[in-house]
Parts: structure tokens; C-alpha cells; sequence
């Protein structure tokens, strides 16, 4: 049973189509990264899994149950820590986490909780008085409240320092670790990488990939990129380069030749360069980023949105 | 029952704010104050010389009918939709709860939070009048307090109602003052204007009885008539109008229901329900 399946979701507010005709499947037991830049229909998603907004058309089931009529059922069973959230400034962090507790009708333990978010100290302070990373930490405590089979994070490492955003993906992996399925979503593509097995590209509504980290690198027409010393470089040089097999781009960079492989190892690659253009002294390879992928499937129809 | 999480968290809430407790010890001074100045002028504000329970009573609910309908905006009007506007609603709705149970909850909490708050100003008055006269009214003073919990309560169910129809608490307060404005302040007018116009733009010498009915739909006003109905001995003895149209007519039979203080309490259950449907209902319907 798949633990999240939207089909055929839309969500229109006015004139914006924020989310359209959406298919998202996230199966069981995963760590799913829901990557988009700003106003590309993260959040609009998420607050319909949640039923903070109705769709207005489409269906979305999670672990099995009807997000819209069963909503109290699904949220038993999920911890959430939304987007664009407020704390209760007059309650303490003992307070929230307890609330929590007694909504979910489980004794945990709410100083053990913040402990593990990093937030056990300011247990007995008003939580309007929290800065915004420990107002996450706190937030993140009460989405762990009953061990719940899965956790829905909006943007998580909102407010949070490096240091912060570590713990924040350690936490997530051992909840993951324990079986809960995990739901994130970021503008960020690094975070995504660091702890997500899937991914899903959203811009404009639209999903415009949905793919294991590898297989979206391996979807990448760029392949890898390769920079060479070969001695002295000219045109000469880059021609030659291209000539190449294997070769799909060339080009002078601060005296070096950089170039693109597809198709061929980039071994064999450089062996030929250096039989056929002259000694490599030195080479560097470079991987296609995801952070340029990721740019690139979420650039590439912006003449549609101007 | 997770509506009572919510109310409990929000009565927690609520008496953590200052701004709160100011209104209460303000209610209090007041209840005092005005208790005080009835004992010892009572001629004053009544057609008595001697000051009696009874009229404390009755003096008393002139001044709550104003108060708590203006501490209820106060404590009412952010309810739902400050936590909307915020984003704390989110927080709530995050967990295992529906909106019904979210809303039933503000209500109680706001709801307790305005009677705890009122009833302790209303009794201590009450008793600080009954040692300066000298003398209680038992029957009175629990018809009084009861009475003025259910006003109260009115008063909570409305504003958390009028707050659950918006996410924005501009809007939010512009609804709460714009409902006292228009049922506390010129509703008197109100029937007086349709008779007028009714009547070809003059007044007539006598009012049809649909007016009395009218004059009722205000919440204050179905208070003051509430007490009326409980207490009508008193009432009488401080010459207080106890019908509408037809008051002067004593000897004319039974009056109708419809012409009797009693409709005050079918006007207050009537706010009590009908605000409630309205709010979960666009509650229930928004996206949040």
C-alpha cells in the first residue's frame, strides 16, 4: 500500500492554478523529497494531504484512508511539522509538546522529546520568547509525538543553522530507520540529496520528475564533465578534443580544455585525448549537480509564466 | 473528546494574557463600584428610597449588558481567526482532531474564560451590595448570576462564531463591532424606523405588536427582559415594564407569548444556536 497516492489533483485559488493535475505516489517505508522552487505548489500539496485546503478536483489517499473524510484517522497516524506555522507565544515548549500528547492520546514523554530535537533546556519557557530554529526543534518534537508511521515535514530546515539541519536529517533517517515513511519537502537541493532515496520535481503545479537521486543524475543529458591540462591550449586544441568519440562538447577554460562525455567511459576518453592531442598532465572530474538539474527542470518553460 | 484538549489548552491560554485579567479586575472594580453607589443613593438610580437586593440586581444588569458584550469582542474576536492568520490553526489542525471539534473547543475555552471571569466580578458585587444593605436575596441572586452565564455564554458562542467565518482579524473585528454597533447600540431604532416607514412616514399613537417582538432580537435586550420573566415580583416593585406594546392593558386578560418578557429567553437560545451553525459551517468550508 502505497503511503501517500494523490491522483489527478488540482487546487485553483481564484485565477492560480497552484496545483495542477498533480500524480504523486510515495511508497511505504521511503524517503521522499519534494523539491520545488518557491510558489511552485509545495505547500498547496501538502496543506491538501493535510486538509488545511480542499482540491478542487482529484483524490488523495494517504496510508489508505480518504485525506478529506478521514482526515483525523490519517493525522493519528502522521506527525506534521507545516510551513508558515505559529507557536502558541503564552504556552511553554513542556506545554505544546503535552498538547500534542493529549490530542494523540499517547503518554510520551515531552522532555524526552525535546531532548532528542535539541530543545529540552527551554522546556519551561513561553515558546514566544523561541527563536525560529528552536521554534522548528519545538514543532519537530510534537510531529514525533507517538511514534507516528509518517512524518510530513514542510520545509524543515527552515530557521535552522547547518549544525541545526543536520540534526533535523539525522533525526529523520532514524525515524526512517524505525520504518515511519518520510515526506519532505524543500527549495533546497542539497538537503534533498543528503538523506532522500526519492525525489519528485515540482514547478508550476505540474510533477516534472519523479526518480531515484541516481537515476535523475543519469537522466541528465550533460553526463559528466571532465577539465584537462594538456600543455598549451588553442582552437587547434578544442577541435581536435571534439573530434573525439565520445566527446559532446569542448571548450578553452583558464588554459584547460573543458569538455562533456556521453556515451563512452570518460577512461577511454581521456586515454584517446591523450594519444591524440598530446600528455595530460592533470584532470578533474565533475559531476553534474543536481543543483543545475534542478535548475534546469524548473527554468525551462519560464517563457510560459512571463 | 478532543474538544475539550482544545478548550483546556485555550482557557490555558487565555489566563496567561494580561490583558485578560485587566479586563476582569476592571469588572470587578466596577461590580463594586456600582453596587457600592446603589446602596448608598438608591433614589438615584431607582424609584425607591430604600435600597433592597432586588434593585441591586436590576441595577446591576444595566451595567453588565454593556460589559460583557464588549469583553466578549475583546476576548472573542481573535479566537479563530487571529490563529488563522497566524498559522497556529495549523499547528492544531495537525493533529489527530476535525475543525468541529477545533471550533466546539474555542468555544468552551472563550466560553469558560468569559464566565469564570464575570461570574467572579458579578458575585463579589453582589455580596459586597448584600453586606451594605444588609440583606440577600437568595432566589435573586442565582436567577441573576445563572441568567447572566447564559448571556455570557451568548455572547461567546457570537463572537468565536463571527471569528470563524474569516481568516483575518481586521475583518474579524470590523464583524464583532459592526454586531454591537447594530444590535446593542441603534437597535432601539431600528423597529421605530420600519414602523415609520411602515406607516406612510409617521409615527402612530400606538405601536403594532410585531415591535415588541423586534425590539427582543437584540441580545441585551432579551437579558433585560430575561430577568423580567425570572424575577417579576421584583420587577413589579421597582415599576419596571414587564410587556411590550400592550404593558398598560393589565386588566385585559392573559397576555400572548409572544407579548411577554419570556421571549427574552427564546431570543438568547436563539443566539446561542443559530451563530454556531453559521460559524462551523463557514468554518467548516474554508481553505485554511
Amino acid at each position: 500500500m502505497a503511503a501517500i497516492e494523490c491522483s489527478n489533483l488540482s487546487k485553483r485559488f481564484g485565477d492560480v492554478l497552484a496545483v495542477d493535475d498533480l500524480d504523486l505516489t510515495i511508497e511505504d517505508g521511503e524517503i521522499f523529497g519534494f523539491l520545488g522552487p518557491n510558489g511552485a505548489g509545495k505547500s498547496t500539496t501538502i496543506d491538501i494531504l493535510l486538509d488545511f485546503v480542499r482540491p478542487s478536483s482529484g483524490a488523495v489517499s494517504v496510508m489508505g484512508h480518504d485525506a478529506q473524510t478521514e482526515g483525523r484517522t490519517v493525522r493519528q497516524r502522521t506527525g506534521v511539522l507545516p510551513d508558515a506555522y505559529h507557536v502558541y507565544d503564552r504556552l511553554t515548549g513542556r506545554q505544546h509538546v503535552r498538547f500534542a500528547c493529549e490530542m494523540k492520546g499517547v503518554d510520551d514523554d515531552p522532555v524526552a522529546l525535546l531532548d532528542r530535537t535539541g530543545v529540552a533546556g527551554a522546556a519551561d519557557r513561553r515558546a514566544g520568547g523561541y527563536s525560529k530554529g528552536m521554534r522548528q526543534r519545538l514543532v519537530l518534537a510534537m510531529a514525533l509525538v507517538g511514534d507516528p508511521d509518517l512524518l510530513i515535514l514542510d520545509e524543515p530546515s527552515t530557521g535552522l543553522d547547518p549544525n541545526g539541519a543536520r540534526e533535523m536529517r539525522e533525526i529523520i533517517q532514524a525515524e526512517n530507520d524505525r520504518g515511519t515513511t518520510v515526506f519532505f519537502s524543500s527549495h533546497i537541493m542539497e538537503q534533498v540529496e543528503a538523506v532522500c532515496e526519492r525525489v519528485g520535481i515540482i514547478n508550476e503545479g505540474h510533477l516534472v520528475a519523479e526518480n531515484s537521486i541516481d537515476g535523475l543524475r543519469d537522466a541528465t543529458e550533460t553526463g559528466e564533465i571532465l577539465v584537462v591540462s594538456v600543455g598549451h591550449v588553442d582552437q587547434t586544441t578544442v577541435e581536435r578534443v571534439q573530434s573525439i568519440e565520445g566527446v559532446s562538447g569542448a571548450a578553452i577554460e583558464d588554459g584547460r580544455v573543458r569538455l562533456s562525455v556521453t556515451g563512452r567511459s570518460k577512461f577511454r576518453v581521456l586515454e584517446s585525448i591523450d594519444d591524440a592531442v598530446g600528455p595530460i598532465e592533470d584532470f578533474e572530474v565533475i559531476e553534474a549537480s543536481l543543483e543545475d538539474l534542478f535548475a534546469r527542470y524548473t527554468t525551462g518553460n519560464q517563457g510560459d509564466r512571463m | 473528546m478532543s474538544s475539550l484538549t482544545v478548550a483546556r489548552k485555550d482557557f490555558r491560554d487565555a489566563i496567561h494574557s494580561r490583558a485578560l485579567w485587566a479586563l476582569v479586575l476592571t469588572f470587578l472594580v466596577f461590580s463594586v463600584i456600582t453596587a457600592y453607589g446603589y446602596t448608598e443613593a438608591p433614589e438615584l438610580f431607582g424609584g425607591e428610597a430604600e435600597a433592597t437586593f432586588g434593585g441591586l440586581v436590576f441595577f446591576l444588569l444595566a451595567f453588565t449588558a454593556l460589559f460583557v458584550p464588549l469583553v466578549a469582542i475583546v476576548v472573542g474576536y481573535k479566537s479563530i481567526a487571529g490563529e488563522r492568520e497566524l498559522g497556529s490553526i495549523k499547528l492544531l489542525l495537525s493533529l489527530p482532531t476535525t475543525r468541529k471539534q477545533v471550533f466546539v473547543g474555542k468555544v468552551l475555552g472563550r466560553g469558560a474564560v468569559l464566565m469564570t471571569g464575570l461570574s467572579i466580578g458579578i458575585v463579589v458585587g453582589l455580596l459586597v451590595g448584600a453586606v451594605l444593605i444588609g440583606s440577600i436575596d437568595l432566589y435573586a441572586l442565582v436567577a441573576f448570576v445563572g441568567l447572566t452565564l447564559l448571556f455570557t455564554a451568548v455572547y461567546a458562542v457570537i463572537m468565536v462564531s463571527i471569528s470563524a467565518t474569516t481568516g483575518s482579524t481586521t475583518r474579524a473585528t470590523t464583524y464583532a463591532i459592526g454586531f454591537f454597533l447594530l444590535f446593542e447600540l441603534i437597535w432601539d431604532v431600528v423597529p421605530l424606523a420600519i414602523v415609520y416607514v411602515v406607516e406612510g412616514f409617521s409615527i402612530p399613537s400606538e405601536f403594532p405588536p410585531w415591535v415588541y417582538i423586534v425590539t427582543q432580537v437584540s441580545p441585551s435586550t432579551a437579558y433585560s427582559s430575561g430577568l423580567l420573566a425570572l424575577l417579576p415580583d421584583i420587577a413589579d416593585s421597582l415599576g419596571e415594564n414587564t410587556g411590550g406594546g400592550t404593558a398598560g392593558d393589565v386588566g385585559s386578560g392573559p397576555e400572548p407569548f409572544y407579548q411577554t418578557p419570556e421571549l427574552g429567553l427564546v431570543m438568547l437560545a436563539f443566539w446561542l444556536v443559530v451563530p454556531l451553525v453559521v460559524g462551523y459551517v463557514r468554518f467548516e468550508r474554508a481553505d485554511l
